[in-house]
């Protein structure tokens, strides 16, 4: 199978190549370019016979089978499988009893797809800033923003780490409002023995193939405690008429993934181990922080810069990182922004035009606000001073890979002069004072 | 199709490691994408995850939202419930309507161009899903705008994972106001193709009855 192997194999480092010129100034690269592909998903001999296998049953049977199958992994009450994240997510809005015209609590900082749930449910989403730390919702931010018309908290379990889900809880619980987790970057992230999914009233979770958990193309899963919650999502497709079907196709090969989620699960934990202790020892960078409790599912990997560690706190945080990412690409590393304007400002919630007319923003014209950046001072922040790896910390990266991920980090923060003659070459701008992603 | 026949197509997708639908790599979806446009004779087509999707790509290709008003000719009760979701109103069975609607299953796959010849409306609805891999759809269209807003209606914005972030690229009209994730499956999307090309294959005497 051409898809289990990269095309050459990838030589464990040479400590010597740390000292090596940066190759943005013309030294070696730490991962030359014909070794930088990573495989994902991987798709084995095992994943085609599955496959074949589904075709011989019932097509309903293979989705029921997939979905029972996973629910029962992450330990929810009932699970709705889906075509998409978007409709898993717009479904357990649902199922927690959003109506049109409620107000439901986003973070500012996630993917679009969050907010656009919430507009799909007729719904008008509210921002609020994250936590510093955890980059998660923040809960007193969330607890300022409740009003009389707020039905649901929307916590993003954002790169794989679970949010405040105790906090959050309990704040829910004390305005007799629901939780419902976007877990669409936390395939088997726990806080304690829970799974996510598992943890709030209703759940939303994408399933396409760029997740930890790929199934055959697109497609989605919402989870639920409750039978009523469960029973009103699945009345409310019926009701009008919505086709958000999982095709078997997908649902075969999610069936067969499964039982290796938990195998790449340890090989992304283990990397993510290795590249955090390389991270810790340069000063420069610090590896996401984890809560204790908290299980980190990294679908992501968020790194934080401290240009004040390698005497570079007179330059602006934003300049550094963008001197740090063209550096580190140069050595190999895909390191990425992946978000560089809080949600609120992407063009459809600035627009709000939503099903056309505005509506349902003109449900509740006092749930909308005209947001800048600055509303969110956490989110922008963290956009200065952050750098992510996206698909590349996903299962299974390399062993190979990653020691040489650390070395690029490592390389590339033994040289502040090179960062600081960058920084006075180029001229860097504030992430959202660059193009406004839609996404 | 048969089982081998559906075997073979999973197992060349498979092999060739791209099943996600934004991949730069992926063949699949332009591919059935041609087969579509080809049999049809509409210069565009949009590929969606569903019946429904594609009825609300073809309606906000057009602009039709929230409120507005269109005419379609005798919209059975689930479209009817679905267009009310959308809060779109059907008025009149009189004037031109909104989007023709084709649903093909393997008895009648090979009149796809046939049927697809007496459509007339600015966008066609052909569902894909009877043909047995699952909710799948196609808008087909000879308007460019309606295509590239149906593309953005599905995708968040853009076209793949290369542009699908940058405002620098996008047009603002594109810009949708709700987003939906409608994308097809490249797996769905191969067997769809084989499925579609099959129908449309001349009947063959097998070798072994040749005499």
């Amino acid at each position: 199978m051409i898809t289990d192997f990269p095309n050459s194999p990838l030589p464990l480092p040479n400590p010597a190549d740390l000292d090596d010129e940066l190759a943005a100034l013309g030294g070696g690269e730490i991962i030359p370019k014909a070794m930088r592909r990573t495989l994902f998903p991987v798709i084995t001999k095992e994943d085609v016979f599955n496959l074949m296998l589904a075709q011989r049953q019932a097509p309903e049977k293979v989705v029921a089978d997939f979905a029972e199958a996973y629910r029962a992994y992450v330990g929810a009450g009932y699970a709705l499988p889906t075509a998409s994240g978007t409709s898993s997510l717009h479904m357990a809005l649902v199922g927690a009893g959003v109506q049109p015209g409620d107000e439901v609590i986003v973070p500012a900082f996630t993917f679009i797809a969050t907010a656009q749930a919430v507009v799909a449910a007729h719904a008008v989403p509210v921002f609020v800033d994250i936590d510093p730390v955890t980059y998660c919702m923040d809960p007193a931010a969330a607890a300022a923003a409740i009003t009389d018309r707020t039905r649901a908290l929307m916590p993003v379990h954002v790169h794989g780490l679970p949010a405040d889900v105790p906090a959050l809880r309990a704040l829910a619980d004390r305005h007799g409002i629901a939780l419902v987790e976007d877990a669409s970057h936390a395939h088997s992230a726990k806080i304690g023995d829970r799974v996510a999914g598992s943890l709030g009233d209703a759940a939303g979770q994408s399933l396409m193939a760029d997740k930890n958990f790929p199934l055959g193309g697109e497609g989605g899963i919402a989870f639920f405690a409750q039978e009523e919650s469960y029973e009103r999502a699945v009345t409310y497709l019926a009701r009008h008429g919505i086709d958000y079907g999982m095709s078997w196709v997908a649902a075969a090969f999610g069936s067969s993934q499964l039982k290796r989620l938990p195998y790449y699960d340890e090989i992304r934990a283990r990397n993510a181990t290795l590249l955090g202790e390389a991270l810790d020892e340069t000063g420069l960078f610090t590896p996401p922080h984890v809560p204790d409790g908290h299980v980190h599912a990294y679908n992501m990997y968020r790194i934080t810069l401290h240009p004040e560690a390698v005497g570079l706190e007179d330059l602006p945080v934003y300049a550094v990182k963008e001197a740090v990412h063209e550096l580190l690409v140069a050595e190999g590393v895909p390191a990425r922004e992946w978000q560089n304007t809080p949600i609120p400002c992407h063009l459809p919630f600035r627009n709000r035009d939503g099903f056309g007319n505005g509506y349902p923003f003109s449900l509740n014209p006092g749930a909308v606000r005209d947001h800048r950046p600055e509303d969110f001072p956490v989110t922008l922040g963290m956009l200065d001073s952050t750098l992510v790896l996206c698909r590349e910390l996903r299962s299974p990266v390399e062993y190979e890979r990653i020691l040489r991920y650390a070395d690029a980090f490592r390389k590339v923060a033994r040289r502040p002069d090179a960062i600081r003659k960058l920084v006075e070459d180029r001229d860097y701008v504030r992430p959202y004072e660059k193009a406004a992603r839609l996404g | 199709m048969e089982l081998f026949d559906t075997a073979t197509v999973l197992t060349r997708v498979l092999t060739s490691g791209v099943v996600m639908s934004i991949e730069k790599s992926d063949r699949e979806l332009p591919g059935l994408e041609r087969l579509l446009t080809k049999k049809t004779g509409r210069s565009k087509a949009v590929l969606l995850n569903s019946r429904t999707g594609a009825i609300h790509a073809a309606l906000a290709g057009q602009g039709i939202g929230h409120g507005d008003s269109v005419a379609l000719a005798e919209p059975d009760a689930e479209t009817s419930a679905f267009l009310a979701w959308l809060g779109v109103n059907v008025t009149s069975y009189d004037g031109p309507a909104a989007y023709d609607h084709i649903a093909l299953d393997p008895a009648n796959a090979d009149r796809l161009g046939e049927l697809a010849a007496g459509a007339t409306a600015p966008a066609l609805v052909v569902d894909l899903t009877g043909l047995g891999f699952g909710p799948a759809a196609a808008v087909l269209t000879d308007d460019p705008r309606l295509w590239a807003r149906a593309e953005r209606l599905k995708i968040f914005g853009a076209y793949d994972l290369r542009t699908m972030w940058t405002q620098e690229e996008a047009d603002a009209e594109l810009v949708p106001g709700v987003q939906f994730n409608y994308r097809l499956s490249p797996l769905v999307a191969a067997c769809v193709r084989m499925a579609l090309t099959q129908a449309a294959r001349p009947a063959a005497t097998s070798g072994a009855t040749q005499s």
